[in-house]
């Protein structure tokens, strides 16, 4: 090019020793990870962004401390922080829907098995996901949709590790009988 | 291992969480226990179905570089609150005069190098948005003709617009938008799938460096010309914008005396 275009370098922190990982090469990689469990958290796009935004704020005044190893565990224990600070500030402005026992306890073992295999789709579950309380939605989105290990999920929810092995497992119970309880609702309408 | 044991440990089991050795002795359990084994494969199911049919929410590109330049302002102001505080008040006011004489550099360095990025970044933003909310374009035209004589009454200077459709970057349009704080022209080409918004407004005293700018696979090229600024961004690899800049100011050059 004729006009000597010259390069604006970017990823350059100027007081960075090049050899140590920056936090953007640290962090940025989860920004997805972390994107989904706010989206599910918060339950709407801007409010998500806003938490993604301000958790890499934190995150980057509190890099000095972060001594390496599970830089997703630990970032995603920050945003995890900054969803629950930002739903107890939505939470007055919003009603819940009670978990409907009677419906939920009228469904026989096997009938829910058969009645969850057909009624289950994508739409379906991501209702039912939805309705989950916050403490059974993230374990979710944290163990089966992001995959993190039960070790991990310990760290970023800050409880045991056998904790997060009976939480999972009335997690997806709930899940099964929302789905199964939509399915219900329908045909009595 | 009795039933209700191991019916708690299914879910673990399946997750790949269990020891070895409580792992044989759940498969003991699980070999003579049909109603476990029933279990598990409902288990099974249930969380293949999550992850296969939940939808898995994507940060949007736009999220990133808003991320990256709330990181990199934070980045030109580290550590305001800890140094002062060393001061005696004996040297406040000497340290006061050196601040504002450090600020005072410091804003004139800001003045001549961190313009172009920040119009850069933003320019890149605009371009992301541009694509994101299908608002790319004001006006659909392929006809120079067109696309110049909309801005008439919008902008309070009249873009050049050129068409490079016989060299492969057919124009297909314009844009209002917005950027350092002023309308602009944004003229919309395409390259295969890609697209390239290129910013116009008059130069006025502050004409563009030409320069490059590298950002997430996003390039952005500016330069001035004839007291025109111009800013072309695309997700073209840096080889093509090149070539579509020569191309635009090779005609720009051309068809001013017509004009």
């Amino acid at each position: 090019m004729r006009n000597g275009i010259y390069i604006v370098e970017q990823y350059r922190d100027a007081g960075e020793n090049l050899s140590q990982p920056n936090f953007e090469q640290v962090f940025l990689p989860h920004l997805d990870a972390a994107y989904n469990l706010a989206r599910w958290l918060l339950r709407n796009d801007q409010d998500a962004e806003d938490a993604v935004q301000e958790a890499y704020m934190r995150a980057h005044k509190a890099f000095a401390r972060f001594r390496g190893g599970d830089g997703k565990a630990w970032f995603m224990t920050i945003l995890r922080n900054v969803c629950y600070t930002m739903i107890k500030k939505l939470r007055s402005q919003e009603t819940p829907e009670p978990f409907d026992e009677e419906i939920h306890q009228t469904v026989g073992e096997s009938e829910m098995q058969e009645a969850f295999r057909q009624k289950a789709n994508a739409e379906s579950l991501h209702v039912a996901l939805e309705k989950l309380p916050e403490e059974f939605r993230e374990i979710i989105v944290l163990h089966d949709l992001e995959g993190l290990a039960y070790k991990e999920i310990a760290t970023v929810v800050g409880i045991p590790i056998g904790t997060v092995m009976s939480r999972l497992a009335r997690a997806r119970g709930r899940l099964r009988a929302e789905i199964v309880a939509a399915k219900a609702k329908e045909s009595l309408s | 291992m009795n039933h209700d044991e191991a019916a708690k440990l299914l879910g673990p089991y399946r997750d790949g969480e269990l020891d070895l050795a409580t792992c044989l002795k759940l498969e003991e359990h699980l070999a003579g226990c049909p109603s476990c084994q029933q279990k598990l494969v409902a288990e099974q199911e249930l969380v293949e179905l999550i992850s296969a049919e939940t939808p898995r929410f994507k940060a949007s590109p736009f999220l990133k570089t808003r991320i990256q330049a709330a990181l990199r302002e934070e980045k030109s102001s580290p550590m305001e609150t800890s140094w002062w505080k060393h001061f005696s008040p004996t040297w406040a006011f000497s340290g006061l005069a050196i601040a504002v004489a450090v600020i005072v550099i410091l804003a004139a360095g800001l003045f001549s190098t961190q313009r172009i990025p920040e119009l850069d970044q933003e320019a890149v933003a605009n371009h992301v948005r541009s694509l994101q909310v299908n608002h790319l374009m004001d006006v659909a035209s392929t006809d120079q003709h067109t696309v110049k004589p909309w801005f008439a009454g919008k902008l309070d200077y009249s873009p050049q617009v050129v068409d490079l459709g016989p060299s492969g970057y057919p124009l297909i349009g314009g844009r209002l938008d917005v950027l350092g704080q002023r309308n602009v022209a944004a003229i919309i080409y395409q390259r295969r799938k890609h697209y390239i918004n290129l910013f116009i407004w008059p130069s006025g005293p502050s004409a563009l460096h030409d320069h490059l700018y590298n950002q997430n696979g996003y390039h952005v090229v500016g330069w001035a010309k004839s007291g025109m600024n111009y800013l072309a961004v695309s997700e073209l690899g840096e080889k093509e914008l090149k070539e579509f800049v020569g191309m635009i100011q090779d005609q720009t050059l051309d068809s001013r005396p017509g004009e």
